[in-house]
């Protein structure tokens, strides 16, 4: 057993013999228990380092897998870690560029602004005019920020995530975990966190972002500055706003949050149903409201992508929920991979028009949320397994609502979603294939009902 | 014209009647369709707010025709396809930026290695 592997093991049976005490040695009841030893695991993930910490936030976004405790946990575990000395970060971009950041930019602080576990951020100066791939030219002077990946970063995340199968493991067989898929979560995660170690990933991604929404005056995008990006270091333009956790002073400067929240519903819509493409990583730390009332998308680490295809499926779950459709929702869950088997199609439609019933109906709470994480729940209950991308989407779909609500808390999301559902889904009427597979029921149907 | 061509063409604008009324009613409904109100009306609800999207389609295409733009939809799909390939090109050129800026660190790594001793 390397070092490692014996400090990981004695944080956790610290935290795990914490946990027993803190919940009377399991003499208190389940949820209290639970609540115990996911505070302990999240100290534990906290402890240990970048690679748990980023494993804490997949977890935290996966409530179709995890216990309620874990993920509401989880999701508040900050990726803030103390920040590396500047010379650190300075010695990675001598290494990158072969010249100091005052050679590279007009001026560079060594106070950074952020500090996540896998990269630094700090704000500089351009020196020269930039021409970005999509937007207006950048003049000399123009605010960015510059993020670093910290330097051993990507070796200590891949060795730990080693480990890390290895404890899963045992977590799973202590029976802390509900019947989770170890290898398809952490086969997530690996993807995920190679992506965010190589940052022009994220550069290609925003450029893509704002070329999407380039007729859009309400939603910004920082241009990215490749002259000054590798796969280690990203420059982009700095924006400026408050944080959704500071709308109070946005409202003083007299910026409208309710409108702006249902636009940032609207665009995710856009986003989702329209681009195919969609920023999986929204929290109220990767959003800003600006002064000039716009919002303005930050850190494109996780972007979930859909084809044509899936988002028409979509779109049909979507009316089956906006709608009041159980077996509509059902029938296209299938396709995007949530398969059913027969002999439980009629007891999981029942179940999920029972869950719609709920949710509609006049005291129901009418979110998304409630249906997304039903849906999810009630699909685990029978053993149906759930592909990643569905889980993906509807946490995203979850967060969107989240956020939306923080702006303005009656919003409706569903009445938000309806006019994109239903013209995706009548474009998708006019498919050749379509066409050519239900023009002969359709007109059967309708002699049907002409002789009967 | 005998009494069954009659009969025929009488068929066919009864047809058609019931069809538009009911086609009207659809869309009257999806138009009125409250904040929310759909989701107690079911999948019919559906049908009626698809129907009313149609609706405003036709009045689009109605204006459209009386302003003699209607041929507009491929020339937007061709401004649609350029700026597609005007955002490719400019992906190709931020690609080339990077590439510039690998050549400068070559460059400002030689320099500071000194010249090579022959």
């Amino acid at each position: 057993m390397s070092a490692r592997s014996r400090h990981i093991a004695a944080v956790f049976t610290r935290r795990w013999l914490a946990g027993a005490v803190r919940s009377g040695l399991g003499l208190t009841g389940a949820a209290r228990r639970r609540a115990a030893f996911a505070r302990q695991w999240r100290l534990a993930f906290a402890e240990l380092g970048p690679a748990f910490i980023k494993l804490g936030q997949l977890i935290s976004v996966r409530p179709d897998e995890f216990s309620r405790e874990m993920v509401a946990e989880m999701a508040v575990m900050q990726d803030s870690v103390s920040p590396l000395p500047a010379s650190v970060i300075r010695q990675v971009i001598a290494e990158e560029f072969g010249r100091t950041p005052e050679q590279l930019f007009a001026s560079f602080d060594d106070e950074p602004i952020a500090s996540a576990s896998i990269a630094q951020v700090h704000g500089a100066v351009l020196a020269h005019e930039v021409r970005p791939v999509w937007g207006d030219v950048m003049s000399a002077g123009t605010q960015v920020v510059v993020k670093v990946v910290r330097p051993g970063a990507a070796a200590a995340v891949l060795g730990d995530m080693a480990e890390a199968r290895r404890l899963l493991d045992g977590v799973r067989r202590l029976g802390m975990l509900k019947d989770v898929d170890l290898h398809a979560l952490l086969d997530e995660f690996e993807d995920s966190v190679k992506r965010e170690l190589d940052l022009r990933i994220e550069a290609h991604v925003a450029d893509r972002f704002s070329f999407d929404f380039r007729e859009d005056p309400k939603i910004e995008v920082p241009r990215v500055v490749w002259r000054a990006t590798t796969a280690r270091v990203l420059t982009m333009e700095r924006m400026y706003g408050w944080r959704l956790t500071d709308l109070d002073d946005a409202a003083k400067e007299g910026i409208d949050g309710r409108a702006l929240a249902i636009y940032g519903a609207t665009a995710f819509m856009r986003q989702v149903m329209i681009h195919g493409r969609y920023h999986a990583d929204l929290h109220p730390a990767n959003l800003f409201v600006t002064p000039k009332d716009t919002i303005a998308y930050l850190d494109f680490g996780i972007v979930g992508h859909l084809t044509k295809t899936e988002r028409e499926d979509i779109a049909q779950v979507l009316a089956g929920m906006v709608y009041r459709d159980a077996a509509r929702a059902l029938r296209y869950s299938e396709r995007l991979g949530v398969h059913v088997p027969p002999e439980k199609v009629p007891v999981v439609t029942r179940e999920l028009d029972e869950l719609l019933d709920s949710m509609l109906g006049p005291e129901g709470p009418r979110d998304f949320r409630h249906f997304g994480l039903g849906f999810l729940s009630l699909l685990r209950r029978h053993g149906i397994e759930i592909p990643t991308g569905y889980g993906l989407l509807v946490k995203s779909l979850a967060t969107v609502e989240g956020c939306a609500r923080s702006l303005y808390p009656d919003i409706d999301i569903m009445d938000v979603a309806r006019p994109f559902v239903t013209q995706l889904i009548g474009e998708s009427m006019g498919r050749p294939e379509l066409l050519q597979e239900r023009i002969e029921r359709a007109f059967r149907a309708a002699m049907r009902e002409l002789v009967a | 014209m005998s009494d069954d061509v009659m009969r025929f063409f009488a068929a066919w604008m009864l047809t058609h009647e019931v069809a538009d009324e009911e086609l009207k009613a659809a869309v009257q409904r999806g138009s009125q369709q409250p904040r929310g109100g759909m989701m107690e009306g079911g999948p019919d609800a559906f049908v009626d707010g698809l129907a009313a999207m149609v609706a405003q389609q036709k009045e689009a295409l109605k204006s459209e025709l009386a302003a003699g733009t209607a041929a507009v939809p491929s020339a937007d799909e061709q401004r649609v396809a350029l700026e597609e390939l005007r955002f490719e090109v400019a992906e190709m050129r931020g690609r080339i930026d990077e590439v510039h800026g690998t050549l400068e660190t070559i460059l400002a790594k030689l320099e500071s290695a000194g010249p090579a001793k022959g």
